[in-house]
């Protein structure tokens, strides 16, 4: 019987829910959400992407001047701060309180980042196999002059 | 004899949350026979946890296997890998665990209280209790930046600290919190057409719940003092926070339902408790190594007793992770509380067994 009166009550009441694109919904201030990246603030040890669970950050490498370059994927990233705990240099990493976009279609968000990812992949392993042979060939170089050098007897 | 029908229900139903199969059969509305089949929902993410993940990143992974219980798993994760290689994490960080764990128990047993009331025919109850547990999503998002997915629980220790703020924000809400509780409690337990379709239906009894060993708040309603948090002390320590086990004696849908919200009374007295004896350090452990050998851990998660077993083999990839999660065990009992009960009721029945698929088949 009180359920009922409360039925024909709650037709004069206000609604409970909040009227959402018109007022703002509740939002923490310490919401977690996208990953900011300063790059001058980066000592390169890469330490994130191997923190990273979903593999939302990677770091690829100009086969020239080993010069490395930072990628992230909002749409991979989990929103978990780890890369931010792993990272040794404070400030070079921080998740702000800005959520993160669904991807378009037209985006190609997932195909996009995986060849990305194993594009930079790549171009580690090419920087490392250019560095080695680069060494290799100083390592021969040097040892030819030195057999130049010696004294023919 | 009556003729015998088969009725198929699910795996797409409509008053059923998750893809669950039942097959009834039935005589003249009665059930005689009923069979499952669960599993529409396998993910292979044992198989993901043991190749793809290091041992750090897999309490983000099966933080994902559950949405409900989302916290329960990472910390039964992270407890197996601090077991296996003996660390001891600060007390502030079990502390916080307890706190995350109970307040997610509260959106958890509100969700299932609502589905009862919704497919026993009472929708108005359904948008209330839905609207009453709003408050404990909130909460959660304060305290880990989330709503569902947490994350809060690491190997070592946990992810936030909680803030000033944020802990009396949680006290006040409670406040508020306790009088609609009591109002849900009225509602439940007195009202007569809720009664009609949730007493005597779907009765478990004490030496089916021994027989069929079920567990959760489905052993607790038929009178059995099964809880995990009653049994264990050296990983959370539940009897300093209040803990005390909530029991039923006649195992129908209506005692479940007077568990649960029972069991919302203890949680809110854990919570205060808590926040007001929160002690002072860190919040992680820093260690170094990499896991070696076998552990198992439990963990009382929203519906029951998750288990987890892991073993480790000295690199940064697990060689083996089994979950075996509360409704797993509860399948047996969940097909033998159907028999002799009306056609009508099985939905209210499959809502207060409060199945949890996505946990079951991983």
């Amino acid at each position: 019987m009180k359920s009922f009166f409360n039925a024909i009550g709650n037709l004069f009441r206000k609604p409970v829910t909040t009227p959402f694109p018109v007022a703002p919904t509740y939002i923490p201030d310490d919401y977690r959400g996208l990953i900011v990246f300063e790059e001058s603030l980066c000592i390169w040890c890469r330490k994130c992407e191997m923190a990273c669970p979903p593999g939302a950050i990677v770091f690829s490498q100009d086969i020239e001047t080993g010069k490395q370059e930072y990628h992230y994927s909002p749409y991979v990233c989990i929103y978990c701060k780890e890369c931010v705990r792993a990272c040794p240099a404070p400030g070079a990493l921080m998740q702000s309180g800005e959520p993160g976009h669904p991807g378009l279609k037209e985006q190609n968000v997932n195909n996009k980042w995986n060849k990305l990812f194993n594009e930079a992949l790549d171009s580690r392993a090419a920087y490392a196999a250019e560095k080695k042979r680069k060494q290799a060939e100083a390592k021969a170089a040097a040892a030819k002059a030195n057999e130049d050098n010696k004294p023919k007897d | 004899m009556a003729t015998q029908y088969e009725i198929p229900i699910g795996a797409q139903h409509i008053s059923l949350l998750e893809p669950l199969h039942f097959k009834f059969t039935t005589e003249n509305e009665k059930i005689i026979k009923a069979e499952a089949n669960v599993g529409y929902v396998h993910r292979g993410i044992e198989q993901a946890c043991c190749s793809k993940f290091k041992f750090r990143q897999v309490s983000f992974v099966v933080g994902r296997v559950c949405g409900l219980c989302s916290i329960s798993h990472t910390t039964c994760y992270s407890q197996v890998i601090e077991r296996m290689m003996s660390l001891d994490i600060p007390r502030k960080a079990k502390y916080l665990r307890m706190l995350v764990i109970e307040l997610d128990r509260i959106h958890s047993h509100l969700l299932c209280l609502s589905h009862v009331a919704e497919n026993s025919g009472f929708e108005a109850l359904f948008m209330k209790t839905m609207a009453y547990r709003e408050f404990s999503m909130e909460l959660l998002e304060a305290v880990c930046g989330n709503r569902i997915q947490y994350d809060y629980s690491i190997v070592g220790g946990v992810t936030r600290d909680l803030r000033e703020d944020v802990a009396r924000m949680i006290l006040e809400r409670l406040k508020t919190f306790k009088p609609q509780l009591d109002e849900l409690v009225d509602i439940y337990g007195n009202n007569y057409t809720l009664g009609l379709k949730n007493k005597g239906v779907g009765v478990l009894t004490k030496e089916d719940v021994y027989h069929l060993s079920a567990v959760g708040p489905f052993a607790r309603a038929a009178g059995v003092p099964i809880d995990v948090r009653n049994e264990t002390e050296d990983r959370l320590p539940w009897k300093e926070v209040g803990f005390e086990v909530v029991t039923e004696n006649s195992g129908d849908v209506w005692a479940r339902n007077m568990v649960r919200l029972r069991e919302l009374y203890v949680s809110m007295r854990i919570i205060e408790n808590v926040i007001n004896g929160l002690p002072e350090g860190d919040i992680a452990l820093d260690f170094k190594g990499f896991p070696n050998g076998e552990a198992i851990n439990r963990v009382e998660a929203p519906r029951g007793e998750l288990f987890y077993y892991a073993k480790g083999n000295k690199t940064q990839i697990l060689e083996r992770l089994k979950i075996k999660a509360p409704t797993f065990s509860n399948v047996p009992s969940m097909v033998h509380g159907f028999k002799n009960n009306e056609y009508a009721s099985a939905p209210a029945i499959i809502g207060s067994y409060d199945p949890c698929l996505s946990c079951t088949s991983r």
